[in-house]
């Protein structure tokens, strides 16, 4: 069956990878060949996907032909392959832009065999339709991101590393927990089973608990209030390229888990659900934007900012009508890519002025007007300014948000864009307009390394345009998408076939 | 269809080619005012059209949709026009500076935008233009971006004008979801309907906060004063044609639905009024002639919302024509004004004296441009001035006297930036004053010569122009009767009044102004100072806010989660009633009992043991009994996994503990100890009353019983346990070893760093 | 005997929960340990107690004897406990090397990441807040690499 392999693709390829790349421990060159191919092939089996997506529905493949629920389903919805796709994007897009700078170090202490495990972890959990394996790879993630975190030799990593491996191992254990409690519940691990079993379950108590508990798990990974102090105490650390990666896709794993278990498993079963997603939802924007107005370090803005619009997603998730939830999904492909091109900008920034600290940059309007535009096209993006990404993403979820009887976190939504704004007007101002500070300023930023640095950023700019100008196939997509998870039955289908086991 | 299309694109498309020829031959520069030139030629011989439709999102129901009625042709006409001149100017006045191709760019798009949102038919696609406008100000209000109060104004601009801006998005998806479409020319043509919606009056509001915005209505006007901080030919622009007369043209492009809710009147009149008054007061505290003619831009702003707010066919004509007489007279002498800054080195009022023989030129425009602004005969600004006092006295209320002493406001404005500098003896100024050359003189010229041509001919602008844009307005078709002359009726007798009351407060300006300068109050109280105020809170409560969540402390951190996790599965499990108990069954064996209560004494004992070196062993009893438990549940695979795993992790601790300062003691205060063993139980207890809940429901056990059949016939193996792994979920071992391996790799990788000195 | 596991299950969440919240890193280190082993109940507790047998099917037969005990847990455990290990055996390391570098294995004076100072009311005061400011020194760097 060809979607089998289809299915399979996007997590056999990156794990080669990893196992080719580590094999090759040392020989630098060698190593960039096999990311470079790998993330070509990784580009090219997802837009396959996403394709047969879009022609068959829902395609659910059994791993070693073993019949759902009994062994492990990989399964792949309109919302799955687009994830694995945009994985293959910023795949591309962070391995080019790390051989910009500082590339011989990082390659020395392992970047390519722990990028590929990343996106490895990531795309298996993208795919997978079984909650167990969802455990693991978020556990293939977790381990990668640790050594990729202290990549470079930052004294504050280490800081930051040992507070995001506790905080991070301590959410994925409840994960685990609530993993084995919900198989004593409905004896099975198999997502479209469960959806079947836990309505059956007697003690709404109990799956209200357990519930909860993956909830916290996800929402932990995912960087929700009050879960995300992990995130702060760390990105802002790592290597631009690393942290470019971890800010596009790590906290999207969580809000995906939600996304699916919530739409999938826990549909009605308790009556707090929604109201503790939209309060969540209300809390995580609020917190994270102030977070980013009260900082004045590049990295720590553009950290916070990642938490305030992980509450955009959840609005979504909380009104869980089919709108509400394409809303979540454009949103969440929307971020990925500004997210990740906002720290590759911030990284070439630092680059041309020579810090991240706000007092230090100035004049780099002046200096490198490209750098200007590549760095406004996704900050007014992620600040929801027409016609960028955000401004659809933004419009959707709202809109349900204001049709879906939830006017409130409409409302909240709204203000809390423009305290985005606000924050990345100061970004601006200090570092593009001010004059600079006094000193000799390095060199601008040119040759190949400018080629290699704002070549990533480029073509990610180049995205947020797309998506913002040529919109339809995007918000068709997310529209059927929404549909899907909303309607959960073809998922059922394809995994279980018609019929209960 | 195609001449909208054409406008908005020509002008987005001529943004990079401006960018890029400017900045390699900056002598072209006045050659880009052909753009807006050829735009309003076309603009000026292309007749009304009605809407067209080309699909864009059908999605999102979004449309490239566009309309070209009246309204929109004499927004056009204007953005156009006045543009041209603009362009022409902007590149005399920034002559030879280094940026300039920037500023032509930015200004370019600027208008594009504003041409964009005046023409489209869909409230979405408006919304972006409207959005693109905010932006492009904001470059240009901050161009001068070294300063930083230009940056100050830039931020401030857009935070009040987005800050609006989503007002009007709200309001604009409420105004969707109750009309069905986000087409303007369909809504409108739902009469009433949308009015009367339940959500009628939130989207009535909505609308009219992100119009105000835009359009400087109090208590949202202080951006537009501030916004002086941009270059003169900026403020021309934004004061005349564009910008703010974006919140008028949608006010007025919406009126038809909701001109007769008495909430919609309400708004706009009493908005408008108080704008109009606190233009006036503060018009006349100033002596810098650009912040003197910012706040009379405040004023007419604030007289076109109050007069879209009269439900009277008469206003509609009323609104188009001051919309007109003010965009050409506010062009005009903003540019006298940057003409005057430009030569003289300065624009304060009270520096600038008997300028007429040397800037002769410029005498005549700034006289010509004023006196429409004065409302005189036979200057097209009596015409408006007369309709305007025709309107406002059939309106009830203060409306009128209002009106009449806001009027002589503008009056004393007039005189003082185009009378004042030019009359009497001269003063020193810091540069040598002569007129500036041909290309800075030819916009204020021209349309100051409009506004005496409109004046003596207004049929000209009666029915090509007015009356089209009036019906808009209003909804249906209307007749506009401009004349200039009405005859001696109680209307003339109000304008003579007022004249009379602008000239007595301009004679006596020189002692007015400062005592209404020294009125310090005026500065601490308005919305600026607000604005200031919200602004230090945002920071403020963001820090505060910051630190209180973020403290650093991973202890803190720990304990939130577990609280927050167990405390919400307890709260969850309550809620649902979920309490229960399974039952001993199948009864322990001793041993089992045995091993279960050394496990926890282990555990326990891990708490208690103050010394490192003993924590570290119960924690290996704890790992060893968990074993032996396993190994007598049946789960042999499992204890051997366990035990191997123990021992490599207890010869690991031990080896990395014995570079670590082991007998370094847990620190924690008595109090921070009560505070953890409290938390500890509370979670402990939590967790094994969900687990007891868990427990207490039927199992269901179909997987394993078809593992047990499937084993040997299918996988062909005898240990399940070990088919599971390597075959039925293959994948979860897949990932398991990746673990490991990856582990082994990062921490030897970090390991190498430790020794060698670089962590 | 189900009911006495939930109960071992909460002793070693709490014990877990006492160990993780002390001041210093090993304490930690060693309450992730026991956590990992309270999840590692949890889900074998979840399969119920079927039996005590160990899961093999005798030579000869083709089925499993009554009373084995449930096998899908005990695989889930065993692929848990390998993962917990690995995540423990490198924040182990990544202990260690914070303690070269800080000289501590205080987790109250881990303040590298994010230091008293911050948020700071003014980008001047924030960047002097850094305990690595950027600025002069990093432009340095930059200059010598290009």
């Amino acid at each position: 069956m060809r979607t089998d392999w289809l299915i399979a693709l996007p997590i056999l390829i990156p794990l080669l990878a990893c196992a080719l790349s580590a094999a090759l421990w040392g020989r630098a060159r060698a190593q960039r060949v096999v990311t470079f191919v790998a993330a070509a092939a990784l580009l090219l089996a997802s837009a396959a996907l996403v394709a047969a997506t879009l022609e068959h529905g829902v395609i659910a493949s059994q791993m070693g032909d073993w019949p759902a629920p009994f062994g492990i389903t990989l399964v792949s919805d309109l919302l799955a392959a687009a994830m694995v796709a945009i994985t293959a994007l910023m795949y591309a897009a962070t391995a080019v832009y790390a051989q910009a700078e500082d590339v011989e170090r990082r390659e020395a202490e392992g970047w390519h065999p722990l990028l590929a495990a990343l996106v490895f972890g990531v795309c298996g959990a993208f795919l997978t339709g079984d909650l167990f394996n969802l455990y693991v790879w978020f556990e293939v993630m977790l381990i990668a991101a640790f050594g990729m975190l202290v990549l470079g030799g930052g004294r504050e990593q280490l800081d930051a590393g040992v507070k995001y491996a506790v905080l991070n191992l301590l959410a994925t254990t409840v994960f685990l927990i609530g993993v084995g409690m919900l198989y004593g519940l409905t004896g099975t691990l198999n997502l479209a089973d469960l959806a079947r079993r836990v309505p059956e379950v007697g003690n709404d108590g109990a799956v209200g608990a357990v519930a909860f508990l993956l909830l916290a798990g996800f929402g932990a990974k995912a960087a929700v209030f009050p879960l995300f102090f992990w995130l702060p105490a760390a990105y802002h650390t790592a290597a631009a390229p690393v942290a470019a990666i971890f800010a596009a896709m790590l906290t999207k794993v969580g809000v995906y888990a939600i996304i699916r278990v919530f739409s999938l498993v826990f549909v009605g079963s308790s009556e707090w659900i929604p109201w503790v997603l939209g309060g969540v939802a209300a809390a995580t924007m609020v917190t994270g934007v102030l977070g980013a107005a009260a900082h004045w370090d590049i990295r720590r803005i553009l950290s916070f900012h990642i938490i305030s619009q992980i509450g955009y997603m959840l609005v979504g998730i909380a009104i869980a009508t089919p709108l509400a939830l394409a809303g979540a999904v454009l949103y969440i492909v929307h971020h990925i890519v500004v997210k990740a091109n906002l720290f590759l900008v911030a990284g070439a920034m630092r680059r041309t002025g020579g810090s991240f600290a706000l007092a230090h940059l100035g004049g780099l309007w002046r200096r490198d007007p490209w750098l200007g535009i590549l760095f406004a096209v996704p900050a007014l993006s992620l600040a929801g300014l027409p016609p960028l990404s955000g401004f659809w993403g933004k419009l959707v979820v709202i809109q349900s948000g204001l049709e879906g009887g939830a006017a409130w976190l409409a409302a909240v939504a709204l203000a809390v864009s423009l305290l985005t704004l606000y924050s990345m007007l100061k970004i601006w101002m200090e570092a593009f307009w001010k004059e600079p500070p006094a000193g000799e300023a390095p060199p601008d930023l040119g040759g190949t390394t400018r080629l290699l640095m704002l070549g990533p950023v480029v073509a990610l700019a180049l995205v947020t345009l797309t998506i913002g100008l040529w919109t339809e196939p995007f918000a068709a997509l997310a529209l059927a998408a929404g549909e899907q998870l909303a309607g959960r039955e073809a998922y059922i289908a394809a995994v279980l076939g018609g019929g209960a086991p | 269809m195609l001449f909208p299309t054409l406008l908005v694109f020509a002008a987005l498309l001529a943004v990079p080619v401006i960018a890029l020829a400017v900045r390699r031959w900056p002598a072209l520069a006045p050659a880009s005012a052909l753009l807006p030139a050829a735009l309003f030629v076309l603009a000026l011989l292309t007749p009304p059209e009605g809407p067209a439709t080309a699909p864009w999102i059908p999605s999102l129901n979004v449309a490239f949709a566009w309309h070209a009625d009246g309204l929109a042709r004499l927004f056009v006409l204007l953005i156009t026009g006045i543009g041209a001149g603009i362009f022409l100017y902007a590149s005399a006045y920034l002559h030879g500076h280094p940026q300039l191709h920037r500023f032509m760019a930015v200004l370019c798009l600027f208008m594009a935008s504003m041409l964009g949102a005046v023409l489209a038919d869909d409230l979405l696609l408006l919304f972006i233009f409207w959005e693109m406008t905010s932006l492009a100000s904001f470059m240009l209000i901050g161009f001068e971006a070294e300063r930083a109060s230009a940056r100050k104004s830039a931020q401030q601009g857009l935070l009040v004008t987005v800050g609006g801006g989503l007002a009007l998005l709200a309001g604009i998806l409420l105004l969707g979801s109750a009309a069905g479409t986000f087409r303007i020319s369909a809504i409108l043509a739902q009469g009433e309907a949308v009015a009367q919606h339940a959500l009628g009056p939130w989207i009535m509001v909505l609308v009219a906060i992100g119009a105000f915005a835009k359009s400087a209505q109090w208590p949202q006007h202080m951006w537009l004063p501030n916004a002086m901080a941009a270059p003169t030919p900026v403020s021309a622009y934004l004061h005349s044609a564009t910008m703010v007369k974006l919140g008028v043209y949608l006010l007025a492009r919406l009126n038809p639905a909701f001109q007769l809710e008495p909430l919609w009147q309400a708004m706009l009149i009493g908005i408008g009024a108080m704008t109009m008054v606190t233009g006036a007061v503060l018009a006349l505290r100033e002596t810098d002639l650009k912040l003197v003619l910012a706040w009379s831009t405040v004023v007419a702003l604030g007289t076109l919302v109050a007069l879209i707010g009269v439900e009277d066919p008469r206003a509609a004509t009323a609104v188009i024509v001051v919309l007109l007489v003010h965009a050409l007279y506010k062009a005009c002498l903003f540019m006298v004004a940057g003409i005057l800054d430009h030569e003289t080195g300065t624009r304060d009022a009270t520096r600038l004296r008997g300028l007429q023989r040397l800037m002769p030129m410029t005498g005549i425009a700034a006289a010509l441009g004023a006196l429409s602004m004065a409302g005189l005969p036979p200057f097209v600004g009596f015409v408006a001035k007369e309709m305007l006092y025709e309107v406002k006295l059939d309106v009830p209320g203060l409306l009128p006297l209002v009106a009449m002493l806001v009027n002589a406001a503008m009056v004393v404005v007039a005189g003082v930036v185009a009378a004042r500098p030019f009359l009497g003896p001269l003063a020193p100024t810091p540069r040598k004053p002569h007129d500036p050359p041909l290309s800075m003189l030819a916009a204020p010229l021209a349309l100051a010569g409009l506004g005496i041509l409109f004046g003596i001919a207004p049929w000209l602008i009666a029915e090509g122009l007015v009356e089209p844009a009036a019906a808009a307005i209003l909804g249906r078709p209307t007749e506009a009767k401009l004349v200039l002359w009405h005859g001696f009726t109680i209307v003339l007798f109000l304008s003579v009044a007022t004249l009379g009351l602008g000239l007595a407060l301009y004679l006596a300006w020189s002692r007015v102004q400062p005592a209404l300068a020294s009125i310090r109050v005026l500065d601490e109280v308005g919305p600026n100072a607000l604005y200031t105020r919200w602004l230090g809170a945002v920071q403020a409560v963001s820090a505060w806010q910051t630190a209180l969540i973020q403290s650093g402390s991973m202890r803190r951190y720990v304990a939130i989660s577990f609280a927050i996790i167990f405390g919400g599965a307890a709260a969850a499990l309550l809620a649902g009633g979920g309490l229960a108990w399974p039952g001993l069954a199948p009864a322990p064996g001793a041993h089992q009992a045995a091993l279960v209560a050394l496990v926890a004494i282990g555990a326990v004992a891990a708490c208690v043991a103050r010394a490192l070196v003993a924590q570290v062993m119960a924690v290996g009893i704890v790992g060893f009994g968990i074993g032996i438990l396993f190994l007598s549940l049946g789960a042999a695979d499992l204890a051997f996994t366990q035990f191997t795993v123990e021992v490599i992790a207890i010869v690991l601790l031990v080896a990395v503990l014995a570079r670590l300062p082991f007998r370094a003691p847990d620190a924690r205060t008595p109090r921070a100890r009560r505070w953890d063993a409290a938390l500890a139980v509370g979670v402990g207890v939590i967790g094994a009353a969900v687990m007891l809940a868990v427990l207490a429901e039927p199992f269901d056990a179909r997987i394993p019983e078809w593992m047990g059949a499937a084993a040997v016939p299918e996988a062909k193996g005898r240990n399940i346990v070990n088919v599971i792994l390597v075959d039925f979920r293959a994948l979860d071992t897949l990932g398991e070893i990746a673990v490991i391996a990856i582990a082994a790799m990062a921490a030897a990788v970090l390991f190498r760093r430790v020794k060698g000195g670089r962590a | 005997m189900e009911a006495l596991l939930a109960l071992l299950f909460g002793v070693l969440l709490g014990v877990a929960v006492w160990l993780m919240l002390a001041r210093s890193l090993p304490r930690v280190v060693l309450g992730l340990l026991m956590l990992g082993n309270a999840a590692n109940l949890a889900i074998l507790a979840s399969g119920r107690v079927l039996g005590t047998v160990p899961p093999l099917i005798e030579r000869g037969a083709s089925a499993v004897a009554p009373g084995a005990a449930n096998p899908l847990p005990q695989a889930l455990v065993l692929t848990a406990i390998v993962i917990a290990f690995g995540l423990m055996a490198y924040i182990l390391v990544l202990t260690w090397a914070a303690y070269s570098a800080y000289g501590t294995t205080d987790a109250e004076a881990l303040r590298e990441a994010e230091p008293p100072g911050l948020p700071a009311p003014s980008p001047e005061a924030a960047a002097a807040a850094e305990p690595a400011p950027e600025g002069a020194e990093a432009r340095d760097d930059l200059r010598r690499a290009a």
